[in-house]
């Protein structure tokens, strides 16, 4: 499973929403995710792969494809070290 | 679940307005009763500083001190309980309930730091998203309970299915009623009336098999048309505050009009505090010390942050009740059969 796939899962069962309708574009506010929603997204997404995502980078994904192109970037840079 | 028979409560020593001087003198009170444990979760030499001026030894045999390093203070979001203080008081109290060490949290501090901390620590019961407040309505109609209460400001539609379930179980639990009567509250008794939410929330308890009777009206609300009223939070918490201030209101307004006739407005007056008490939500107040969080796994109580000893002692025991009574098993028994048919 790909990273973007397994984030998408975890936004999915958090807010609990067909991930099929989560796309790259799909802003926190479209998919109805409150702020609760977000920082327990953040959390799990932090467990799984291993990564910290600080609250300033956090407040800067615009959509989902911000929020994976960072895990991506992260996890890259995990598996190089 | 119990040692030596005793309720286990975890107190969130550090949360409330008078905390931790009246949270301290209300575990007291509640653990001079003999048949629960306290575990005062908070700053460890504050803690025994409080609770040597009651002259009870810290980590004798009802009250211990846990100690948290951190708690939430009233400026703070709720949500810092996860990432920016995940070891604060309110948050080591959950975590006890998660692991065993306790069978209840309470909380007097920030609802909304309380509410975080159960779902993230201690977790929701399958096929419920987030906590709900019930209360009955009191004397205007004893037979009647609402929720949510104030919980959940935005509900998607299945939440309100959820309330319906718990509010069902509170209903049949401390009401004994044994086949509720559903409904939910819109702007018209027509499955069309309401906004999106409460019209997909109409079709959703339509098809749930519970005892739903449909859609009521403000004014259906205390006339026994329903048993559980089913609303989000918004609509709800306005209720609720708004039916609390009704006997105070009409009490100043009767007294104006009887200005000219001291002697009836003194008896107006003496009536108006026996009849007070019957427009609280009896479930969410000082009777009971505050309300449970309906849908954590475990059994969580807040009472209002203005509570003093004598409203936290109160709080614990019902929390030490809600253990006893099984209303976490119960709520887990009926969301089973709703789980089962996918309708949650």
């Amino acid at each position: 499973m790909t990273v973007e796939e397994q984030v998408r899962e975890i936004i999915a069962r958090i807010t609990r929403v067909d991930k099929s309708i989560i796309t790259r574009e799909s802003t926190f506010k479209e998919i109805k995710a409150d702020s609760l929603d977000v920082v327990q997204a953040l959390v799990a997404v932090e467990e799984t792969f291993g990564i910290e995502i600080p609250d300033e980078e956090a407040q800067k994904f615009q959509n989902f494809g911000d929020f994976v192109s960072y895990v991506e970037n992260r996890v890259a840079q995990k598996e190089k070290v | 679940m119990t040692r030596n028979g005793r309720i286990r409560v975890a107190v969130d020593a550090m949360g409330g307005d008078y905390a931790p001087e009246e949270i301290v003198k209300g575990a007291v009170l509640a653990a001079r009763k003999g048949d629960v444990e306290i575990f005062l979760v908070g700053t460890a030499n504050v803690l025994e500083k409080e609770l040597a001026k009651h002259k009870f030894a810290a980590n004798g045999s009802s009250i211990h001190i846990v100690g948290a390093s951190e708690f939430i203070k009233e400026n703070e979001s709720p949500v810092d309980v996860i990432r920016r203080k995940p070891n604060c008081s309110v948050a080591v109290a959950a975590k006890m309930v998660k692991s065993g060490e306790a069978d209840a949290l309470f909380s007097a501090g920030s609802s909304g730091a309380a509410a975080i901390s159960a779902i993230q620590f201690i977790g929701m019961v399958d096929g419920v998203y987030r906590p709900a407040l019930v209360g009955s309505l009191g004397s205007f109609a004893p037979n009647t309970v609402m929720v949510d209460l104030g919980a959940n400001v935005d509900c998607k539609p299945y939440q309100f299915l959820a309330f319906a379930i718990a509010g069902s179980v509170y209903a049949k639990k401390f009401l004994n009623i044994s086949d509720p009567k559903i409904a939910l509250l819109s702007t018209g008794s027509e499955e069309s009336k309401g906004n999106d939410a409460v019209r997909e929330a109409y079709a959703l308890l339509k098809n749930s098999g519970l005892n739903f009777v449909g859609n009521i009206e403000g004014s259906d609300i205390l006339n026994g048309k329903a048993n559980v009223i089913v609303c989000d939070g918004f609509v709800g918490n306005v209720i609720l505050k708004f039916y609390e201030s009704i006997g105070s209101h009409a009490q100043v307004w009767i007294e104006g009009k009887l200005s000219k006739y001291p002697p009836v407005r003194v008896l107006v007056r003496l009536l108006f505090r026996r009849l007070f008490p019957a427009t609280k939500i009896s479930g969410e107040t000082e009777k009971q010390g505050g309300g449970i969080l309906w849908g954590v796994d475990g059994v969580v109580k807040i009472a209002h942050g203005a509570s003093r000893a004598p409203q936290i002692a109160i709080a614990i025991e019902s929390a030490k009740e809600a253990v006893k009574a099984g209303v976490v098993e119960s709520l887990k028994s009926e969301l089973t059969k709703f789980n089962q048919g996918g309708k949650l």
